[in-house]
């Protein structure tokens, strides 16, 4: 098969690749394509050929060689790394599953996922976290499926669970996630003691006291909508809490790290900025949603976070603007932490750009319709991001806002770069660099970015239909996710431009 | 509608015709003024029918209205009753106590049920902000928000306007009557879907707003009076959020009091119910501030002797008693011009 997206047609990435999800892919060759390898820090014009599962070879175009190959063409990239997923399963498999999150992963691009331990049972033992391995080996998809352990027995901020157990058992990490761990004193104990087994603690910096019963990020939006306000005091306070244990908890263990997950507000992002700079071991990452959308997508408005911000760097008035065009109260929109301002939003992103934020992680929370077509206030909290993470990436890229090697390098080496850290980790597949790597297994996505496709509640392949994009088209259509060598994702309009 | 018993609405000599154009009415935000003043012309008329001896007029002959109340209420389930009754509507009434709701049943499969059963025009109380948008979006007819959460009552705040106009001297002149009269508005802001209904209607008015109450209870509320300062809203004047009640009140023409709910203690916003009453009660002498011939309007329920001093309400410049009246001659207006308006459109937005 060889490939030339210069030949006509929507990319023309085509024949079709061959193989069934998780075969391995025998050849596929691309000519002409746009090429970031973030591990490198190289990009620009180039060949690439897959020979059995082999990424046989890479080859860089010079200049006079590129013809009209762009950036904005036809782009591929190392295989994305979404260190921040929820797949539901055990326990709540109606709204999502190893399966079907793992396929809504390889049509995102991604080839390896971290999830969550927030499933029920919790992860808080070995026993889950193999159950897991096995959903995902029955699945036939090559994405990796990495696990997190639970801080706490059955996350109930008691007392710590089995962590020893679960290192051995090769979690990434430990996570109440959901919510964050519940008492300073439990927090101090389990970064001492994931730090003796060297890996990290992940927190979900919210203080629930300051947000029982909170709707909606604490601002004018949420003023006039008449929703209970989620104060940012409520994640700044909580940031600032598990840096000011770290610290201590350094003394006792010298390897314990603390990684902090979907931060959302200006404040809380420059705590973490100052902790880094007097080098504490914290990293941070931001999602897709909290970098492009505002609060007043719930008011109704439906454009970017970065065309709702004024001259001055203060959010736009949505009202003022009459840039209200949806009906209010979405809850697609429901998510933990809130829809911030757009300055937070710019906040996420001017932390991703100075290496504040190590990653974008999406945050991956399928709900079914029974838990979110209720009212505001009563829907499940989060989104279902992982298949809109690029086309969201590229709207910032699109915008200017965000270098696409940035978007990539935030996609991969990024959250490789965490997992590595993890000593837990050392010899896992999560550990290894994510370039082009010639010679190495292919774990790769192809995508156009020029092509733009519509999210629909049949376009995602997540059973979790939540998300604020259905109906909006994004750019940069994945067309090929091989992820190990194997065949995670072909877009099912490869073939045709052959045809 | 062809009987003369029928209302409709007259266009005042040189005014605009407006039609209206809402297939449901959610909250006043998307109101415009012209839409405003045609309720009120539509409330006058049914103030009309109200003063005759049978107060009954066919006008909703043979339609089916439905009110869907998932919070306590008697008075404004019951007016929105009457109003649906005296157009001669059919009225079916569904308190959740005593329904499938108890059984978990979801507002969606609620409303799609009510719909299958017949139901036309629904009128909802919810105690959630924005379920009536939920309701609105499965529900092949019109929605009436009775009342969502902390965020809108939009026929109480409309009501509240019309009652300011009829008893305000020179107020019931057409074209923004309320211009520069001064209206506070004093309780618990922040948890009020009367006073943010309000918002929108009185600074649409022309009206010089103020709301008052104690701080934890105006939560908020400043970065909304000060994201329009400079009327960056088109169609709405700005509005003033303070603690000093001698200032609210002083030379005010409409001296509103909002209910404070004993809850209130118990979340840490309010040390007691006493010094609520020192503080901000409307008493006669707070409201000896106002001007003379100010009025005293509450939307119920009071609790008298906390916000409001027992003989405050009952005092010649209240115009409580009439809130209620008007209130349904306004449910009469809105259910009549909901009914006129057209059916749904696929894929419609619902504001």
């Amino acid at each position: 098969m060889t490939a030339n997206p210069g030949g006509g047609g929507r990319g023309g990435v085509g024949p079709a690749v061959g193989p069934a999800v998780g075969e391995t892919v025998g050849r596929f060759e691309l000519e002409g394509a746009w090429l970031v390898d973030p591990a490198s820090g190289r990009e620009g014009p180039g060949e690439i050929v897959v020979t059995n599962g082999i990424l046989e070879s890479v080859a860089w175009l010079e200049s006079d060689e590129a013809g009209d190959v762009t950036e904005h063409g036809v782009v591929v990239a190392p295989g994305f790394f979404d260190f921040h997923a929820h797949f539901r399963e055990p326990g709540f498999e109606d709204a999502e599953t190893v399966a079907t999150g793992s396929a809504a992963a390889a049509h995102g691009g991604f080839t390896t996922v971290a999830l969550m331990p927030n499933t029920s049972p919790a992860v808080d033992e070995p026993g889950v976290v193999e159950r897991i391995r096995s959903a995902a080996r029955a699945s036939g998809s090559p994405v990796e499926v990495m696990v997190y352990g639970a801080v706490s027995a059955g996350r109930a901020g008691e007392q710590l669970a089995a962590m020893g157990e679960l290192a051995d058992a090769g979690v990434l990490g430990f996570s109440d996630d959901g919510a964050p761990v519940r008492t300073p004193g439990l927090l101090r104990s389990a970064l001492v003691y994931a730090g003796m087994l060297g890996l990290p603690v992940i927190d979900h910096a919210e203080d629930v006291e300051l947000t029982a019963g909170a709707e909606a990020h604490e601002g004018y939006v949420a003023s006039v909508m008449g929703l209970a306000g989620w104060p940012v005091a409520a994640e700044v306070g909580a940031v600032a809490r598990d840096l000011a244990v770290l610290a201590e908890a350094l003394a006792d263990a010298p390897r314990a790290r603390l990684h902090l997950t979907h931060l959302s507000t200006a404040a809380a992002l420059d705590l973490v900025r100052r902790a880094k700079a007097a080098g504490l071991p914290v990293s941070c990452d931001v999602t897709p949603h909290h970098l492009s959308l505002a609060d007043e997508w719930i008011a109704g408005a439906r454009r970017w976070a970065w065309e709702a911000l004024g001259a001055d760097g203060r959010p736009r008035d949505p009202w003022a603007d009459r840039a209200l065009v949806a009906a209010p109260y979405n809850t697609s929109l429901r998510v933990n932490p809130p829809l911030r301002t757009a300055a937070d939003a710019a906040a996420c992103l001017a932390a991703l750009l100075d290496g504040t934020a190590d990653a974008v992680a999406t945050d991956h929370a399928p709900h079914t319709v029974v838990d979110k077509e209720v009212e505001f206030g009563k829907a499940a909290t989060g989104i279902s991001g992982i298949e809109t993470a690029l086309g969201v990436l590229l709207c910032l890229a699109d915008a200017g806002a965000l270098p696409l090697s940035r978007a990539i390098a935030a996609l991969t080496v990024g959250p490789a770069r965490l997992a590595a850290a993890a000593a837990g980790t050392a010899g896992s597949s999560a550990a290894r660099p994510r370039g082009l790597i010639e010679g190495a297994s292919a774990d790769l996505v192809v995508f156009d970015r020029s092509d733009r496709w519509r999210v629909t509640p049949e376009s995602l392949f997540s059973k979790g239909k939540n998300s604020p994009f259905v109906g909006r088209e994004l750019p940069g259509r994945v067309l090929l996710t091989i992820a190990a060598g194997r065949l995670a994702y072909e877009d099912p309009g490869i073939g045709d431009d052959a045809a | 509608m062809e009987t003369a018993a029928t209302p409709a609405p007259s266009t005042p000599a040189g005014t605009a015709a407006v039609a209206w154009r809402h297939r449901h009415l959610l909250d006043v935000d998307v109101v415009t003024w012209p839409e405003i003043e045609l309720i009120m012309r539509t409330t006058d008329e049914m103030k009309g029918i109200l003063a005759r001896p049978i107060r009954k007029v066919p006008a909703l002959n043979g339609r089916r209205v439905t009110t869907l109340f998932y919070e306590a209420s008697t008075r404004t389930r019951v007016s929105f009753e009457t109003a649906a009754r005296n157009l001669s509507a059919d009225v079916v009434s569904i308190a959740t106590g005593t329904s499938s709701v108890t059984k978990g049943e979801s507002l969606v499969d609620t409303v799609r049920t009510l719909e299958a059963l017949g139901a036309e025009i629904l009128v909802m109380r919810h105690g959630v902000s924005g379920a009536p948008y939920l309701a609105a979006e499965v529900f092949g007819g019109h929605v009436l928000n009775g009342g969502d959460g902390w965020h809108a009552h939009p026929t109480q705040a409309l009501l509240d306007l019309y009652t300011m106009r009829e008893r305000l001297p020179g107020a019931s002149l057409p074209g923004g009557s309320l211009r520069g009269r001064k209206v506070a508005i004093v309780g618990d802001i922040l948890h009020s879907r009367v006073a943010r209904s309000n918002i929108w209607t009185l600074t649409a008015a022309g009206a010089d707003l103020w709301l008052c109450g104690p701080a934890t209870l105006l939560r908020g509320m400043d970065r909304w009076a000060t994201a329009w300062d400079g009327g960056a809203i088109p169609g709405h004047g700005r509005f003033n959020v303070t603690s000093d009640i001698e200032a609210a009140l002083r030379d005010a023409d409409v001296v509103m009091g909002l209910r404070i709910q004993r809850e209130r203690m118990q979340g840490g916003l309010l040390p007691s119910l006493r010094e609520y009453a020192a503080r901000f009660q409307l008493n006669a002498e707070r409201v000896s501030l106002a001007r003379p011939e100010a009025i005293v309007m509450h939307p119920g329920p009071m609790n008298e002797g906390v916000e409001i001093a027992p003989d405050v309400a009952v005092s010649g410049r209240s115009v409580i008693t009439d809130q209620v009246a008007n209130g349904v001659a306004v449910r009469m207006a809105l259910l009549y011009l909901l009914a006129g308006a057209r059916e749904a459109a696929p894929g419609e937005v619902a504001r």
